[in-house]
């Protein structure tokens, strides 16, 4: 699924390894969905839109809209 | 099947130690029947015991695995049971094929209990290849 957590993320100064503390979720977890090998699922994506303070449609990109 | 420890956090941690425990077992006792330990009971309904004591390790690696998917965020759960269900859907393939092949093309008769290896084997080679989760 496209999105824009890596530009969310470096924005920020982040290490991926940061991001995945912060969201309770493994490095290599953040790095497959920034390069789109893991859709997340409707839980992660609203942690992710609330750490970011985004709503998620701003950080993913509707596959269906 | 330590390949799925590669992140360095507490389930992975955890699952390499209860991954050691359990193959050590098991192959603490597979030698020990190897070199002649329990000679004394095969052929006898105690045998039956050995039988089951060797496997039992297998329950606990699966146990631990399971443990350890629970344990992780959804992406390594993901992955984790992809590379699963392709190492085994392989294993038992390839297992079944050879055991047609001792029916009907006279192949050399390999043990049951060689898919659990073979299993493992084919995991070791498939899940570095299986890194996405869609």
């Amino acid at each position: 699924m496209k999105n824009r957590l890596k530009l969310l993320r470096v924005e920020r100064n982040w290490t991926q390894e940061q991001l995945g503390q912060a969201l309770g979720v493994s490095r290599q977890a953040v790095n497959a969905l920034e390069t789109e090998k893991h859709d997340p699922s409707l839980d992660l994506a609203y942690r992710i839109a609330a750490l970011f303070a985004r709503p998620v449609e701003e950080v993913f990109e509707n596959p269906h809209g | 099947m330590l390949s799925l420890s590669k992140q360095n956090t507490p389930a992975g941690r955890r699952y390499v130690i209860r991954t050691m425990a359990f193959m050590g077992g098991y192959v603490a006792v597979m030698l020990a029947t190897i070199g002649g330990a329990f000679d004394a009971i095969q052929g006898k309904p105690a045998a039956w015991a050995l039988a089951l004591v060797v496997s039992a390790p297998i329950a606990g690696q699966i146990w631990a695995t399971l443990s350890f998917m629970r344990d992780s965020d959804e992406f390594v759960r993901a992955v984790t049971a992809k590379q699963f269900i392709v190492s085994a859907g392989v294993a038992m393939t390839l297992f079944s094929a050879w055991g047609f092949g001792e029916s009907f093309a006279g192949a050399p008769h390999a043990e049951g209990w060689l898919i659990y290896p073979l299993f493992w084997a084919i995991f070791g080679c498939v899940a570095p290849m299986i890194r996405s989760s869609n």
